[in-house]
């Protein structure tokens, strides 16, 4: 009796599992045929569930916030959005950006949180022909693409704003540490390639902590203090941002040695994390939700109203992705199709930005201002501007 | 050799920390499959519950601890009876089932847990007068894990003279060692399951109040929590308190210690460990609990 309920059993299970996951993505999706006289269709590939959902629900409210400001409308046509869940894997986000390309026939995509999803779809953007307006995902590996775009920055690019900027102020030997996958590396060796040049010293040996898995950073923080380093360069976002931070405060690191860093340290949700610990810390982003220029007036205090916290760099980006989409199917004119948008989103020139104007390079990423952020109170702060990277 | 000591000193007490942390979340997943043969992937999720209640408790005064304490012990409890009543029908099929039923339980609670929570990992700061750093030779270590250090070989010593000294725990060692035996003394073998169950679960729960504010509630913790725990019973030896114990100070100061000394092999440490236990003792550190 035992034996033959078993397979039952079993299939219960799995299809109970398999609803609890499939009802969260069928809701999000809506089918429709091809038209495009009527409204356009873009669609939105962000985590909306696992560990990036954080960063997805940024993209998406930037994204959407600018549709809204705009009457609903993007290059004089009606917009419908259409989300697809891009989860946490490459496979997951392989499989929303085939569904979104070839069932629902948007005209453009938007969004992708990881680098290892946007790896995954290059190949599909280049045989379908459909833009992809990428705000976040950004790895040093992906060039020569003719259909990815990108509103964010390459993923050296943050080290390589600070990297002149620490060996001028650190007043000696600087320690580096960072998570230890491509991204980590990536900060690392953009660090570098700005620091040695300015006559940078390095505090022994760079570490790359386990990724993920690290949740004790006490042995590292140990070796920092030992090195005598001045000053530490370090890469951490999501989960990791925040142990990492507080354990420095925790093991008295704080105040004693200045700790810099890509923004993403103390971007977004992670700041609330570490709270007051976060208090000092130096980041280098091209972005800051307290700029005084004329588009960030217009889009941070109604992004705060709208979402009840400030915008992060991932919001920014967003935003920005959507009044590239507006600009280009506005010179798309009358046979706006994926090709005739994607043509014209490569001659669609500056972009006056909440992050100040910046404008695609050959690379389709952008050649754009970089800013020296302190934590005060909470809150990031500008405090200098570290001059312009991606041309 | 002063020097050496001097360096390592503060890993050292870490690795004691994080080894008492980590036989704390163990010890009930190591007495559960050990002792009751129900292997328990839904273990880390415990943890993770007793983290979130932690946050929402907190309120950086010693009544927030406490209190935080006094529910993360119930809901614990009652996240451990619940899980005896859904691995029970699956008792007889063996553990492939016991695990994808409580795997999928992780998936579930996870996601409830992310739709109330968010998707971020949440502050949870000690109390207030357990914040700040005390001075070990020269070195700041932090007070609160001071405080986790005392409180967790409390919780230790309680545990081990439940289990290995009263009569209640003689009942628990009986029953693994001859059910049938025990059934005939008129003894309900399912009462002793649900109990350990239960027991083991809050301790994962108390283990998640007390830990948050070194290991925070935040999605992912789950698994990273219950990935160690599976290490520490492999090497510590399933079923018995003082292998839960020897096998979470050994990872303790493996993680801390062993990654401060051998930093380039920090990714390898872990499950080198392991692996190198296994091969000179298959069954652990401390061997299993009798069965037949």
């Amino acid at each position: 009796m035992a034996r033959r309920s078993r397979p039952v059993a079993l299939i219960a299970i799995s299809t109970a599992l398999l609803l609890a996951t499939a009802c969260g993505g069928a809701s999000l999706g809506t089918g429709g045929d091809n038209k495009q006289s009527g409204p356009v269709k873009i669609g939105l590939l962000v985590p909306q569930s696992g560990i990036y959902k954080a960063l997805g629900d940024d993209m998406k409210q930037g994204f959407e916030l600018y549709v809204k400001q705009h009457g609903g409308k993007l290059g004089g046509r009606e917009v419908e959005i259409v989300i697809a869940d891009e989860g946490e894997t490459a496979d997951s986000g392989k499989a929303a950006a085939e569904k979104l390309v070839k069932q629902d026939h948007v005209l453009a995509v938007s969004g992708v949180v990881s680098s290892a999803t946007i790896n995954g779809v290059k190949d599909l953007f280049a045989t379908s022909k459909v833009p992809l307006v990428g705000s976040n995902a950004s790895p040093t590996t992906l060039t020569g693409t003719t259909y990815i775009w990108r509103t964010s920055y390459v993923n050296d690019e943050p080290g390589k704003a600070l990297g002149k900027h620490v060996a001028e102020k650190a007043g000696g030997p600087v320690f580096l540490i960072a998570a230890g996958y491509q991204a980590g590396k990536d900060e690392v060796e953009g660090f570098k390639s700005t620091f040695l040049p300015a006559g940078g010293k390095i505090a022994g040996e760079e570490v790359y902590t386990p990724f993920p898995g690290t949740k004790n950073f006490q042995p590292y923080l140990a070796q920092i203090e030992r090195s005598g380093a001045k000053a530490v360069f370090c890469f951490y976002a999501g989960g990791a941002a925040v142990d990492f931070v507080k354990q420095y405060r925790d093991f008295g690191l704080a105040g004693k040695i200045p700790l810099y860093a890509p923004g993403f340290l103390t971007e977004g949700g992670v700041l609330k994390g570490q709270g007051e610990a976060a208090t000092g810390i130096l980041t280098a982003l091209n972005y800051s939700a307290d700029l005084d220029n004329a588009a960030n007036k217009h889009f941070a205090p109604a992004y705060t109203s709208a979402y009840g916290s400030a915008p992060s760099t991932y919001a920014m980006a967003s935003w920005d992705a959507a009044q590239v989409l507006d600009k280009a199917i506005k010179a798309a004119g009358g046979t706006v199709t994926p090709e005739s948008v994607n043509a014209a989103i490569a001659k669609v020139g500056d972009i006056d930005s909440p992050r100040g104007t910046w404008r695609f390079n050959s690379g389709g990423t952008p050649i754009q201002p970089w800013y020296l952020r302190e934590v005060k109170q909470g809150t990031n702060t500008v405090s200098s501007e570290l001059g312009r990277l991606g041309g | 050799m002063a020097g050496w000591l001097d360096g390592n000193f503060v890993s050292v007490i870490d690795g004691v920390a994080f080894g008492l942390l980590l036989f704390t979340i163990a010890v009930g997943l190591s007495l559960v499959f050990g002792m009751m043969d129900v292997l328990n992937l839904a273990h880390g999720t415990l943890y993770l519950v007793g983290a979130y209640v932690a946050y929402a408790l907190s309120d950086g005064s010693l009544w927030g601890l406490l209190l935080a304490l006094a529910a993360g012990a119930l809901v614990g409890t009652m996240g451990g009876v619940a899980l005896t009543f859904l691995t029970q029908p699956l008792a007889r099929r063996g553990h492939l089932d016991q695990a994808v039923l409580t795997l999928g339980v992780t998936f579930i609670v996870a996601d409830l847990l992310a739709a109330a929570f968010g998707g971020e990992v949440l502050p949870t700061d000690p109390p207030t007068f357990l914040r700040g750093t005390v001075d070990l030779l020269g070195h700041a270590y932090p007070v609160y894990r001071l405080m986790f250090i005392g409180v967790a070989t409390g919780l230790a010593t309680v545990v081990y003279l439940f289990f290995e000294r009263s009569s209640l725990g003689a009942l628990v060692r009986a029953t693994v060692a001859d059910r049938d035996m025990v059934r005939a003394l008129g003894v309900d073998i399912r009462k002793v399951l649900y109990g350990v169950f239960a027991f083991g679960a809050a301790l994962a729960a108390v283990g998640g109040v007390l830990g948050a504010p070194i290991l925070g509630p935040g999605p992912g913790v789950d698994e990273t929590v219950l990935v160690l725990s599976l290490v520490v019973v492999v090497v510590g030896g399933l079923g018995s308190v003082r292998g839960a114990l020897a096998g979470a100070l050994l990872i303790g100061q493996v993680q801390t210690l062993g990654v401060a000394l051998l930093p380039e092999y920090a990714p390898f440490l872990l499950f080198g460990t392991m692996l190198a236990v296994l091969v000179v003792r298959p069954h652990g550190l401390v061997s299993p609990a009798v069965r037949t």
